[in-house]
């Protein structure tokens, strides 16, 4: 999010989802689009199917890869270097849009000068992606008058996250091809309303709606409505707070609907940093594995006991009707919250749902004109939305960034946090199934989900089982400088040497034990994507 | 014996239902406020606007065979000791569609042999079906194909047909029968003119439909033949696993059983919707998989085209065209049938 705000003035989708039907070109990075958003996948394929060209870069073959016109399997952690070839080849081809640069971006030369420095020799030894193919993708993407980049946490989840995605930004300027219809940029969101909880501020730096924590008047607007002072301070990152360890600076955590323990990297130090807090309430639909360390654990009520909103990966606004009463003890989290904060001595009395809505549109421009009467009967309206009147905005930016000018900043290659050495000789990539959802908290309680995948697969080329004496379906224990996990083995054409992947829906297997606290120094995203491990049959 | 022919005047309809909603639960399709249009249980007719104008989103076959339901209660503490649970409810569905009655028949077969399956009976007993003739076929209706509509030829209990201001009703079954009888004064003699219209209409009907789908033929080919493994892996590549094609057909009755405890020694038997696409389906416990993802789909095409054809004389889709709306890889049953008849 960082990234896109830094050159556009706005972190989210560019674009709406049924935009993508009518791209020309496609390229999806650090995305399995097809099990993690299979009703964005569609789209994909359905502008396939229509004669539009895929491209996809992602050190796996995924099934979208397998329909592919190109496929750039990169080694995991060198999207910057990849992009930057691919931008050289563009400025060679002399397919950089010149006139878009002009008139809706600043400091083109700063990146212009680094490309120029670039070897494409260097770079394919680097990413491992053939030169030919590199140009075959590079020259798809600028030629085509209408290219979206779609890209997933295997961009956003490296120690260069922030980076990253400045880089795709820069190739979207570089091209022209943003501020349009069927052309731009779009970060897949991975839950339902992660759009909505960060237009929310559950950010650590800035009011509700990305507004600044030190604008004096924007602290007053607040100041005025909560009756409170707003804190200059920001907050702290999550894995600043999970990773803080037993030392006392964090006494204190209440956590709603996440499962720390199985979804933050290096389980082990967020566990003693759980363990030693003076107090700990979690707020979650089922006992999760955070919730038993819990002091105090507030049964929530599910999507289907409540009515609100939701904001999904296309800043849709959308209205999720109560279809049944809240059961036994559960309560939304709404009224969880007001009746802690009214006991805490602050109250916050709201007649109804609405009512919240209708502070919300107060104070947050962009949802100014969200209002719960206008969203009950409808799909939804995108923001920004800024009065009554207005019928929401399909794609940003259209006539300028929301930050003036597009703004681009070149980026370096970076080597992973943890390359793999001659004791942990692979790479370890986490990511999603189809049949899951992230910890497992409610799709394991599923029946028929559960017998679809009910156990952690260890995907690995035949080479590397080969070298380990592994077995299709063997179980086997991965290791890495954290921890240690056992799974099974899946032997896969689809996964390439030297790299392994598993997903972090199992707490019998937490991968999250095995993974780096390493981040991105501005998003304070965690790099799931790669850390070095190593691999053994466990002899029965 | 020609089947009793009368005319009900629409004015009559409301109080009709209401009489015959007084010793059953009366089930309907209504447009809830979400525009959904769903067969829906109606407890206050007068208070209730049915609709007859849209396609129900599902078929019956949730009020037979429920997603989900205990059909057994278990007790571990003296030996096993199993008691079954059966749900009967008397009731008489209104308005349904020529393709979703054709797939109770269809059911009523599948769960009676080769034993009689008494959960589904016991739902299943004491209901009548008033069905609608359908005039005008739905966008994705290709029953005239699966030769299920669009207008009944047997098995219900009364057909009802749009005149306009009324509807012309056939009795086929003693249900529909007695309910004339008990009924009559709602109803009056149908002339020779109304019966030539209703003809009239079915007629119109056959051609009216905008898809033209070869069932026939491709059940031809079926019988004879293989399908080229291009068309189960092109399909399967697209398939998203997601059982909708199977949850909402109407003849599509796989179930999963499980128990879920309760108490240490006590638990319920829940059996519940399955669909043949899922892997899980027939992966064994080695985790090896007969039948591999390519073929993900083959099961339930040849299920329902090649083997129900061998096995009962005719294909067991009935062309409600649900799968069609709900597939969201287009790998529906219609692709399917295209690929093969112009392979």
């Amino acid at each position: 999010m960082a990234g896109l705000a830094t050159a556009f003035g706005s972190g989210a989708m560019t674009n709406s989802i049924n935009e993508l039907e009518d791209v020309d070109v496609v390229i999806v990075s650090g995305s399995n689009t097809t099990e993690a958003h299979p009703q964005i996948a569609r789209r994909i394929l359905a502008a396939v199917d229509r004669g539009a060209k895929l491209i996809v870069i992602d050190p796996r073959r995924t099934a979208l890869a397998q329909e592919a016109h190109v496929h750039l399997a990169l080694r995991p952690g060198t999207d910057i270097a990849l992009l930057n070839g691919m931008m050289r080849i563009i400025l060679d081809e002399g397919l950089a849009d010149d006139h878009f640069i002009e008139m809706r971006t600043e400091n083109f030369i700063a990146l212009r000068d680094q490309l120029f420095k670039i070897d494409l020799d260097e770079i394919a030894a680097i990413t491992g992606v053939d030169r030919q193919l590199m140009h075959t993708a590079a020259c798809l993407y600028a030629r085509a008058y209408k290219s979206t980049f779609c890209y997933c946490l295997g961009i956003t989840q490296h120690i260069c996250g922030t980076n990253n995605v400045q880089t795709i930004a820069n190739m979207a300027m570089l091209t022209g091809n943003v501020e349009k219809e069927n052309a731009g940029v779009d970060p897949l969101r991975g839950q339902n309303n992660v759009q909505g909880a960060c237009d929310m501020a559950a950010l650590p730096a800035c009011l509700p709606g990305y507004q600044s924590l030190a604008d004096m008047q924007i602290r007053q607007k607040f100041k005025q409505c909560w009756g409170v002072d707003v804190p200059l301070t920001p907050g702290r990152t999550v894995l600043d707070m999970t990773h803080s360890g037993h030392n006392g600076t964090l006494r204190g955590m209440f956590v709603m609907g996440e499962n720390p323990i199985l979804s933050d990297p290096d389980q082990t130090k967020v566990q003693a940093t759980l363990e030693g807090l003076d107090f700990l309430a979690v707020s979650d639909i089922f006992l999760t594995e955070t919730a038993q360390l819990a002091h105090v654990v507030f049964p929530a009520a599910s999507f289907a006991e409540k009515s609100g909103t939701v904001t999904n990966s296309e800043r849709r606004v959308q209205y999720m009707h109560q279809v049944i009463e809240p059961i036994g003890e559960c309560k939304p989290d709404s009224t969880i919250i007001a009746e802690l904060a009214e006991r805490m001595g602050y109250e916050m009395y709201y007649e109804s749902m609405a009512e919240v809505m209708e502070e919300i549109a107060l104070l947050i421009p962009i949802y100014g004109g969200m209002h719960h009467d206008r969203l009950r009967s409808s799909w939804g309206l995108q923001w920004p939305c800024p009065n009554r009147d207005h019928p929401g905005t399909p794609f940003l930016h259209k006539h300028y960034f929301s930050g003036g000018k597009g703004h681009f900043t070149p980026a370096q290659h970076q080597e992973p946090f943890e390359p793999p050495g001659d004791a942990f000789p692979l790479t370890l990539i986490t990511g999603r199934i189809y049949h899951h959802y992230h910890t497992g908290t409610m799709t394991r309680r599923c029946a028929s989900l559960n017998r679809e995948s009910d156990k952690a697969l260890l995907q690995i080329n035949p080479v590397d089982a080969t070298t380990s004496a592994i077995r299709n379906g063997d179980l086997v224990e991965l290791t890495s400088r954290r921890g240690t996990i056992r799974l099974w083995a899946q032997i896969s054409e689809d996964i390439r040497p030297g790299q392994v992947y598993t997903t972090f829906h199992f707490s019998e297997a937490p991968v999250n034990l095995l993974t780096t606290g390493a981040a991105d120094p501005i998003a304070k995203c965690p790099e799931f994507k790669v850390c070095a491990v190593k691999v053994a049959r466990v002899e029965s | 014996m020609k089947e009793t022919t009368v005319i009900l005047a629409k004015d009559n309809l409301q109080g009709l239902l209401r009489k015959l909603g007084r010793d059953k639960s009366l089930v309907a399709p209504v447009t809830n406020q979400w525009g959904d249009t769903l067969y829906t249980e109606i407890t206050d007719i007068d208070g209730t606007e049915l609709d007859l104008s849209k396609q129900p989103q599902a078929s019956l076959k949730g009020f037979f065979f429920p997603q989900q339901e205990v059909i057994q209660t278990y007790d571990t503490t003296a030996g096993y000791e199993f008691t079954p649970q059966r749900h009967i409810q008397p009731t008489l569905f209104f308005g349904v569609r020529s393709c979703d009655l054709h797939a109770v028949l269809y059911m009523d077969m599948i769960f009676s042999s080769p034993e009689r399956d008494d959960a589904y009976f016991a739902r299943r007993q004491d209901t009548t079906i008033i069905t609608l003739a359908c005039t005008t076929p739905f966008a994705n209706c290709f029953c005239n194909a699966t030769g299920s509509g669009p207008f009944m030829e047997y098995g219900y209990d009364l057909q009802l047909t749009d005149l306009g201001d009324r509807f012309l009703v056939e009795a086929g079954r003693q249900q529909g029968e007695q309910i004339l009888q008990a009924w009559g004064h709602f109803f009056e003699p149908a002339t020779e003119e109304d019966v030539q219209l209703q003809y009239q209409l079915s007629l119109e009907a056959g051609g009216r439909f905008q898809r033209k789908v070869e069932v026939e033929h491709a059940c031809r080919i079926l019988a004879s033949g293989e399908v080229d493994e291009q068309i189960w892996q092109q399909l399967s590549a697209r398939c998203a696993d997601c059982g909708g094609c199977a949850y909402v057909c109407p003849t599509c009755t796989c179930f999963n059983i499980r128990d879920a405890q309760q108490e240490p020694s006590k638990g319920e038997r829940i059996r519940s919707w399955d669909a043949c696409t899922f892997s899980g389906f027939t992966r064994m416990a080695g985790g090896h998989n007969p039948i591999n993802s390519d073929h993900a789909l083959q099961r339930r095409f040849l299920h329902k085209l090649k083997y129900d054809v061998e096995k009962h004389g005719k294909p067991s889709c009935v062309g409600c065209g649900r799968c069609v709306d709900i597939c969201f890889g287009h790998v529906d049953i219609t692709t399917f049938i295209e690929a093969v008849v112009e392979d």
